[in-house]
């Protein structure tokens, strides 16, 4: 990174006040529903605060009534938001504009959809430059700016548009565009979430690292208590919108007080790696038969734009029965498509694919059905995966009727049965899946492959949509699961704690190649290869900053 | 892009000559299949005073004595080129015939497409940033207004008011600027409420996108953020919707002309259907044909080149390589 000292020599020398952003009892209610109560906390200037707390807990509404983005006329802010000594919530529209970029940034949660599509990323990063009220030399600023924030084609950034770019680009531009007008604060919502975690890593040290530099104040939205621990010196617990704890990152993170900021704990799986170690030993006995799958030297490749792209390449991986084997890497690395041939939605190229003895390649269509019936898959999002116009009950028992399976008392009995042992009850057969939660839906999803009683499930980023404790319900009922019934998991994510919670076996997958594979502990605890060196290392563990501490 | 560019431009313009083709030989199958001789009965009407000479040499200049599928492969080598027949009617060739109108048809429907745009874009701002108390519900409404009220209902009303009260222009003397610019108004409203639907649902969904909240919290306002954001993607799909209304202002201006009391297509196609005069109506068919697929082939074209997202050749996106580090 080439040192800028524009950006840094002409910092304006901070008033001796402490306080830079105060808020004090801030409610925030959309329409009739209240959505944050009387949330107080304070950040000092060149300090660091995170908000953290899952979906529906505030942050954001928190986040974006700072920035006085609350979706006009349903949002409205009640309370005390003070900025820099000035009231932000009672100050008129041109005045706020004034603090807007120029004094508060603003870091957002996706950064494919934060740019706008149809201009270039330069002709938007002008407009940011443009707040500085310095004539001309725009473009030169801007160039500068990618180059600090470790772009490395800056020119070939300025003339792309978005979708020409990575998401970790994107994020770079963005977090460029807001150090840009060197702001005193940053409010950075989520900035990593849906990245992914070696790019996550890289992120958020850049944040950091610019925080140092430019000696920026940073107010970090997070549903991960280990990155606000290691990112931040305050930490704010919320849920339902009411803070449960505050406090030092030293004591809430490693002694917290509150009944909640203590599960929140308990249920990050970073931090946890052993909690399921009892539901996840090994059946006796297991070795000697034939492993339940056994993928042999499968290789994929699809035509882009005329040139072959090999997605799999030369793939093999065995999994005992009763055990589980997880596939990790970044997005591309070829994952998605190792299962899509598995469950025989591709031919593979060439190479072979075993399923309980049973070939799965080259079959047609009636016969993959019959694999099927031992082969479930779950879906990655419960969100889009489940029809909406259908009740849980047609949903869980739709397999049931493809196959015609026993007489439909039978089958009212299985869907019962199924929906019982991933905790469901009788009482949401009616249920449509907008009446559910997302843990509910997934729960849903998991019946549904499990009504057929397979010896297979394919859970594709089973938890990735949804927040750790909801994401723990399910890891927890997929190991009893697998206790109970013997089943075999393929389970592909890119979070590696959670894979190192509940996996038995796992293949690193690096650019359609498996990179290094073995028992989960060993390929963690002493990784070979440094590209999964790296992929553990970007596991965020929350321990840097309580010792080390930034300030 | 330019090579995929090129082959989708090449078939494009294919399909439109398909098309246009196809439009001619339809109207051309119905005509012939209509029951009656209205060629032969026209010419033979005693008051347009034909003589037998005449006669034969019509019906053999359209081979009419000849079978079906003869006369099409005629007509259509003859369109080729450029000879659109001889009227009926007035024994003036057709090309001539609406060559002679087509000037002020255009210039009524490139005004009234021009009205509509304005009227449309004022509308789709009004909707984001007149005080919501006031403006937006009511603004909200008018398209559908528009829709609702028949563009002849406007142009009585419009006659009315500005020629017989405040006398502003003449209907005697239709050809004014005036004139026409108020005969565009009327043609222009109805088609400026579906442009404006578009636009309003368009500025609502990308006003609440997320790249609008990050641009305001760089500090753009209200009318930084409408030009320089919210405009662009929300007008491109008005490029379709308005190679779309252009079957509106053809087949509205043929109201619009006789309401108005001008002479274009509208007065000729009105003359045509009640003298019975075939080769006339063939050839305006197949103009309002060529000139519907071509404003539309048109906006398929610039399409790709305006919006920067969208890929020709269903390929996958570029490889995007994460070169920071």
């Amino acid at each position: 990174m080439a040192p800028q000292d524009r950006l840094t020599l002409d910092r304006v020398t901070a008033p001796a006040d402490d306080a830079l952003l105060r808020v004090e009892g801030l409610s925030v209610s959309y329409g009739d529903n209240q959505v944050v109560t009387d949330v107080s906390f304070g950040l000092r200037r060149g300090g660091s605060l995170a908000l953290i707390g899952e979906s529906g807990s505030g942050k954001s509404t928190i986040a974006r009534a700072v920035l006085r983005l609350l979706p006009e006329g349903t949002g409205r802010a009640r309370g005390l938001v003070e900025f820099d000594g000035q009231d932000v919530l009672s100050l008129s529209e041109r005045r706020f504009r004034s603090l807007r970029g120029r004094r508060i940034g603003f870091v957002p949660q996706d950064p494919s959809t934060s740019l706008n599509p149809v201009r270039t990323v330069g002709s938007q990063a002008r407009e940011a430059a443009a707040l500085l009220d310095e004539p001309g030399g725009h473009r030169e600023l801007v160039l500068e700016t990618f180059a600090q924030v470790g772009l490395d084609d800056p020119r070939r950034v300025y003339d792309s548009y978005p979708h020409q770019l990575s998401g970790g680009m994107l994020q770079r531009v963005l977090i460029g565009l807001t150090v840009l007008p060197r702001p005193a604060l940053i409010v950075a919502d989520e900035p990593t979430s849906a990245l992914d975690v070696t790019i996550q890593k890289r992120i958020l040290d850049l944040l950091s690292d610019l925080r140092r530099d430019l000696d920026i104040s940073l107010l970090l939205i997070t549903h991960d208590l280990a990155i606000a621990a290691e990112r931040a010196d305050t930490l704010v617990v919320l849920k339902d919108g009411v803070v449960q704890e505050s406090g030092g990152t030293a004591s809430v993170f490693s002694s917290p007080s509150s009944e909640y900021a203590r599960k929140l704990h308990a249920d990050v799986p970073a931090l946890n790696p052993d909690r399921y170690r009892h539901l996840r030993e090994r059946p006796a006995g297991g070795t000697g038969e034939r492993p339940k799958i056994e993928v042999g030297g499968v290789t994929k490749s699809f035509t882009v734009d005329g040139r072959a792209l090999v997605a799999v390449d030369d793939v093999s991986f065995t999994v005992e029965a009763g055990t589980t084997h997880a596939l990790v890497g970044e997005s591309g690395s070829g994952k998605t498509t190792t299962i899509r041939l598995l469950l025989g939605l591709e031919e593979p190229d060439r190479g072979t694919i075993t399923v309980a003895g049973e070939e799965v390649t080259g079959r047609s269509h009636a016969e993959l059905r019959s694999i099927r019936r031992h082969l479930q898959l779950v879906y990655q999002n419960p969100f889009t995966s489940l029809d909406p116009t259908w009740t849980v009950k047609r949903l869980v028992g739709e397999s049931l009727d493809r196959f015609r399976v026993g007489t439909r008392r039978e089958r009212a009995d299985r869907v019962r049965e199924a929906l019982d042992s991933v905790g469901l009850g009788e009482n949401l057969l009616s249920r449509k899946p907008g009446a559910l939660s997302g843990g509910q839906r997934q729960r849903v999803a998991l019946a549904r492959s499990l009504v057929l009683r397979p010896d297979v499930i394919v859970l594709d980023e089973p938890t990735s949509a949804l927040d750790v404790s909801v994401q723990a319900g399910i890891v927890e009922v997929l190991l009893s699961l697998q206790a109970e019934l013997g089943l075999t998991y393929v389970f592909v994510s890119h979070d590696l704690a959670l894979v190192r919670q509940l996996a038995h076996t796992v293949s690193v997958m690096h650019r359609g190649r498996i990179v290094e594979s073995g028992a989960v502990a060993t390929v963690f605890d002493d990784p070979r290869r440094p590209y999964t060196r790296a992929l553990v290392d970007s596991i965020p563990v929350g321990a840097g900053t309580v010792s080390g501490g930034v300030s | 892009m330019n090579r995929d560019y090129a082959r989708y431009a090449l078939r494009r313009v294919l399909q439109a000559i398909v098309v246009i083709l196809l439009a001619y030989v339809f109207t051309f199958v119905v005509i012939s299949v209509l029951p009656g001789d209205p060629v032969t009965n026209t010419l033979r009407n005693p008051q347009n005073g034909f003589t037998e000479e005449e006669i034969a040499r019509i019906v053999s200049y359209y081979g009419l004595d000849r079978p079906v599928y003869e006369q099409l492969w005629d007509s259509l080598s003859r369109l080729l080129v450029g000879d659109l027949g001889i009227s009926l009617r007035s024994g003036l060739p057709v090309g001539r015939l609406i060559g002679d109108v087509l000037g002020s048809t255009l210039l009524l429907a490139g005004s009234a497409l021009v009205v509509a745009l304005v009227l449309a874009f004022a509308i789709g701002f009004g909707t984001r940033y007149l005080p919501k108390r006031y403006g937006q519900g009511l603004l909200r409404a008018f398209p559908s207004l528009f829709l609702s009220v028949p563009n002849f209902v406007i142009g009585l009303v419009l006659i009315n008011v500005f020629a017989f009260q405040l006398g502003l222009f003449r209907v005697i003397d239709s050809e004014g600027g005036l004139a026409t610019f108020f005969a565009a108004i009327a043609l222009g409203i109805p088609v400026s409420a579906q442009v404006a639907e578009v636009l309003i649902a368009n500025l609502d969904h990308e006003a609440g996108q997320e790249y609008a909240s990050v641009a305001r919290s760089r500090g753009l306002g209200q009318t930084g953020l409408f030009l320089r954001h919210l405009l662009k993607p929300s007008a491109l799909p008005v490029v379709t919707v308005v190679a779309l209304t252009v079957g509106e202002l053809l087949g509205g201006a043929v109201i619009t002309e006789q309401i108005f009391g001008r002479t274009g297509i509208g007065s000729l196609v009105e003359r045509s259907v009640t003298t019975q005069d075939l080769p006339v109506l063939q050839a305006v068919v197949t103009l309002a044909a060529v000139i519907f697929v071509v404003v539309n082939l048109v906006a398929d074209l610039a399409y790709p080149l305006l919006d920067p997202r969208v890929r020709l050749g269903g390929a996958k996106p570029r490889d995007k390589a994460e070169v920071a580090r």
